[in-house]
Order: C-alpha cells, then structure tokens, then sequence
C-alpha cells in the first residue's frame, strides 16, 4: 500500500525584486515530481541546498497549496483533505526553531498534544516515553532555551512523534548537529524505522541516507534525476575510480579544464580546515594519476589517494558537482 | 460539533492560555504594556484630574486599565501569529488538527485577563499610595460589565490576529491606533468633549461600550437601560468579530498556503 502517492507536482513561487520599480519574477521550486512511499518504507530524498526538498515537504504536510499536480497521504489530498491528513502525519523542519523556548521540553510536548488532541492520560505516558527515546528526560523540565542545538532537534523529533504517527516527514533532522548528537538522532531514526512507520527522510548527508533509507530520490533544480536504492545508485559509478588529490588553493578556472579532459568523468571539490580535496571521477583509476598532477602544475599539492566509488560520488555524478 | 471535539478543544483554549501566561511573564515589553504603561497613565489623569473631584478617581482606575487592556489586545494579542511565525511555531500549529483560532482564543483570554492587572495595579496607586477613597457603586453590574468586557475583547483579539496576518499593511498602523482608541472609546475623558462627527465612530468600537458599562456602574450613574444598551451592543460586536474572524482565518491560511508565508525563511 502506498502511503505517499506524488504525481507531477509543481511549485512555482513567486519573487518580487527592485525596490522602486518592482517586478514579479517566478521561481521554479519543484518540477513535475513524481514518486509513491509504500507503508513502513523509510524514503530519501536527496538533493543540495535550493533542489527543493523543503518545499516537497512542505506540500505534503499541508503547509504549502502545489502549483499543479496532485499529492496524497494515505488516499487523502494534501491541498483538498487538510483536516483528513494532519492527524496522521508527523513533521519536523531541521534547524532550532519551531519550539517554545521560554517553557520547558515538558510543556512543549504537553501543549503539542493537546494540539492533537491526545487524552491527558494517555500523553502523561507518551511524553515519558518520547523524553526517554531522545534522551532528554534528565532535563525535561528545564526552559528549552537553555539547551543544545541537539537537544533542541531531538526534542522536535519528540514532539513530531506525540500522537504516535503513521507517516512522519524529517526534513534535514541532523543539520547543523554534532557527529556525536547527528549519530543519536540517526539512532533515533532507525528505531522509528524498526516501529514501521513510514519516514520520509530529507537530507544532504550522503551517508545518512546511505545509512538509514531503503529507496532514494535524488532532486536537483525541482526534477529527480535519480530513483533506486542505495545501491542501484551506487552502481551508476561502478566503472569509475575516484582519485582524491589534497591541494592548497585551487584557482577556479582549473576546475573547468579539469572537467575539460576526456579521461575525467566529474570533478567535485570538498573546502576542509586548511586545504581543499578535489574528487575526481575517472574510468582510469590510478593510471590517471600522472595526467592529473600534470594538469595541477604550480598548484601545491598534499596527498593522492585512489579509492572505489561511493553513494557520494553517485550523488555528484547526477547532480554535477554540487554538494 | 461533537462532545469529543468540544472537549478536545476545550482543553487546548485552556493549555494555549496557560502556556500564553507563562511565556508572558518572563516578556519584558508585555510586562511594560500591562502594568507600567497603564500605570504613568494613571498618573498623568490624576494630576490632570485632580480638581473634579472624589468620583475622578475610580474613573481615572477604570479608564487607565482600560489603556492596559486595549494596549495589551492591539499588540500582544495582535501579534499573536506574527509572533508564531517569527518564532518558527506557526507551521507546527497549522499543521495540526486543531484549528489556528482556538489556538488563538486561548491566548487571546490570557492576554486579556493579565491586562485586568492593568485596573488592579492603579487602584492601588489611586488607592493606596495617593489615597483617593474608591468604592464600586453598582457592583453587581460591575461584575457583569466585567464579564461582558472581556468576552467582547477576547473575540476582538481575534479579529486583531487575523487581520494583522492577512493584511501586512495595517500593521504599520498598530502604534497609530493605540491612542485614538483610547480618546474615541472615553476611556479617560467622555466622548462628549469631542467633536459631534466622532461620536458615530465611537458607537461602532465594542470597546466603548465597554467604557461605558465600566464606568457608569462604577460611579453609579447606569441604569438598567443604560446597561442592557451597553452590554447588548457588546454582545452584538462579539458575535460580528466572531463570525468575521472565521472567515478571515479561512482567507489568511488559504492565503498563506498558497504565498508560503507560515513559515519565516
């Protein structure tokens, strides 16, 4: 059974730029988006900043009306049949706000669920069990604003799960988080997973949806340029090697003729503390090697490393370099 | 409706007031609108008002709290989904079962009834520190007037709250419309002292006749006539701002939806 069926959607929004003489330009969110979630699947949709995962979220949980197109959440349409969908689903939108920071994780929860009209004597439980599943019950009564940018998105994944949803919506839940918090919150997740319920997992984080999903969409500009597994994606780059090369200061033309050169498939530059990583895709594995330090000739190069494709370089295959 | 849903909602009027009071508290600029505000207000009357007499004091109480209530309902409850949207809570609320505007309803009490503070707060200035004798001549109908007031405002606030949303203009208005309400509703002079033209305008702000039931049970002056004008002419604007505040709500989140306004990006 599919539980989030999408067929062409489209939004469109609108833009009004100058200040004295002020026009209307339209902006392209999605673009003619299609895919179904079937019950208990946890469902990537994978894209960089602006693809327009937000606003696919958005439509589905009946905070934005699409442009054209149609989206359902178990049968119900998300612009006509509002009322039908909000007490089935849950929601949380990456990032710290969106709570009530001068009460505490208690009070949140406790109003969230009256919102959605849990019997108090069910939510007293509910709202144990959900501080203890994000680990916040040590400080549940203390104000939110007082905690951790962590704490703060566990506590959303609380709240979201207050009425015991069938289909939940996290869209980027591990943004801006700790590798120690982003690692909890993944725990998080997979133990929803293991719950079946039906997830809908926006990220940028190749791993985590490497990790976490079964099915992935990735978007890029509004379209999906890619549906499959992890794996199937992963396949798309099997005949390539990436070589990594550490270098100090790349001039950006360098990119454009390294992506120039027959033997390169793609170039993805990674910006670390103090250098940069060029990643390039080559069918020619370390035989490339010597071409490409030729082609980096004055640039101060660190280390060169060859190793297999991952999902990540199946991501910058499709969507050309953005990461 | 059902009696489940009834009771469901119920229980959210009564969690958004409580939770409405307890983030007001910790508000510095809330605080300053319902209890400092109102209280040089109080003041100023005073000394202004100080030759006509014993019965000018419980006038300058009643009306220097009305200053708090009406402040208190043009800005906080005015605000109140602005403030949502500001703080990234507004998709949560709309993205649940219950509708905006119960949400709204139980803030709109809390703000309400905190800004009763407002009255408390001058009568013992009035009272206890420059030690004008007050007495509530009518009480009973003060009560009544009371119970009246704050229904009328309650519904007000949410005509206020939606307003604000579908309508970004008029917010520009808010500081604006603070004093002129105060002078065309008598809160601390009566309208007879204005120009004949306003008198009309008056008559159509709940908030008069709010002022006048207040006021004329207090210093004794209503009667029972009087009253049911007043307090019929508030129950008349309360079911205008309710109905009214339906449909806007209606159009604002239709609005909204479709412009992408509910979150703050």
């Amino acid at each position: 059974m599919n539980m989030i069926e999408i067929n062409n959607l489209r939004r469109v929004y609108k833009a009004t730029i100058g200040t004295l003489r002020r026009k209307t330009k339209e902006v392209v969110a999605v673009d003619d988006i299609s895919f179904n979630v079937s019950a208990g699947e946890l469902f990537g949709l994978l894209g960089p900043n602006g693809a327009g995962k937000t606003t696919v979220v958005k439509m589905l949980t009946t905070l934005l009306i699409p442009t054209s197109g149609t989206a359902r959440i178990m049968g119900a349409d998300v612009e006509k049949e509002a009322e039908k969908i909000r007490p089935k689903i849950g929601f949380i939108f990456g990032g710290e706000r969106g709570l009530y920071w001068r009460l505490s994780a208690q009070d949140n929860l406790r109003y969230f669920a009256s919102l959605y009209h849990v019997d108090p004597n069910v939510s007293k439980k509910r709202i144990e069990y959900l501080l203890e599943l994000v680990g916040l019950e040590d400080r549940s009564k203390e104000k939110v604003e007082g905690y951790s940018r962590g704490m703060k998105q566990r506590l959303h994944i609380a709240r979201a799960l207050i009425h015991d949803p069938e289909v939940l919506f996290l869209d980027e839940p591990t943004i801006g988080l700790d590798p120690v918090g982003a690692r909890k919150l993944r725990e998080v997740i997979r133990n929803l997973q293991s719950e079946q319920k039906t997830i809908l997992l926006t990220t940028h984080y190749m791993f985590e949806a490497d990790a976490l999903c079964q099915r992935i969409a990735v978007i890029d500009h509004g379209n999906i340029v890619a549906l499959d597994t992890p794996e199937a994606l992963k396949k798309l780059v099997k005949d390539l090697s990436v070589i990594e090369v550490e270098v100090f200061g790349v001039p950006e033309e360098l990119f454009g003729r390294l992506r120039e050169q027959p033997f390169v498939d793609n170039v993805a530059v990674e910006n670390r503390e103090q250098t940069q990583v060029l990643m390039v895709q080559t069918p020619r594995g370390s035989e490339a090697v010597p071409d490409l330090i030729a082609l980096l000739d004055g640039v101060r190069i660190g280390k060169v490393t060859s190793r297999e494709p991952t999902l990540e370089d199946a991501y910058v295959r499709l969507v050309g370099g953005e990461t | 409706m059902s009696w489940q849903k009834i009771r469901s909602y119920t229980r959210v009027v009564a969690l958004s007031f409580e939770m409405a009071l307890r983030q007001n508290v910790a508000d510095a600029f809330i605080l300053f609108t319902i209890i400092v505000q109102p209280l040089i207000i109080t003041i100023l009357a005073l000394l202004m008002l100080r030759d006509q007499g014993e019965n000018y004091a419980i006038f300058v109480v009643i009306g220097s709290g009305m200053t708090g209530l009406w402040s208190s309902m043009l800005f906080i409850s005015g605000n109140s989904i602005n403030l949502e949207r500001w703080t990234g809570t507004l998709e949560s609320l709309v993205g649940s079962p219950t509708p905006i505007q119960v949400v709204v309803f139980g803030k709109s009490l809390a703000n309400v009834l905190q800004s009763l503070f407002s009255m408390l707060g001058s009568y013992i200035l009035v009272s206890l520190i420059f030690g004008f004798p007050i007495k509530i001549l009518q009480p009973g109908l003060f009560i009544i007037a009371v119970i009246f007031t704050i229904i009328s405002f309650v519904c007000f606030g949410l005509i206020m709250a939606s307003l604000f949303v579908v309508n970004p203009d008029l917010q520009r208005w808010q500081n604006g419309l603070e004093f002129p309400i105060y002078i065309l509703c008598g809160f601390l002079f009566p309208i007879a002292i204005l120009p004949s033209w306003t008198t009309p305008l008056s008559y159509l702000l709940a908030p008069y006749w709010a002022a006048q039931a207040l006021h004329g049970s207090s210093n004794g002056s209503m009667t029972i006539g009087d009253l049911s004008l007043a307090l019929g002419m508030m129950a008349f604007f309360s079911f205008t701002y309710l109905a009214l505040s339906g449909r806007l709500f209606r159009v604002m989140l239709r609005k909204a939806r479709v412009d992408a306004t509910l979150g703050m990006q």
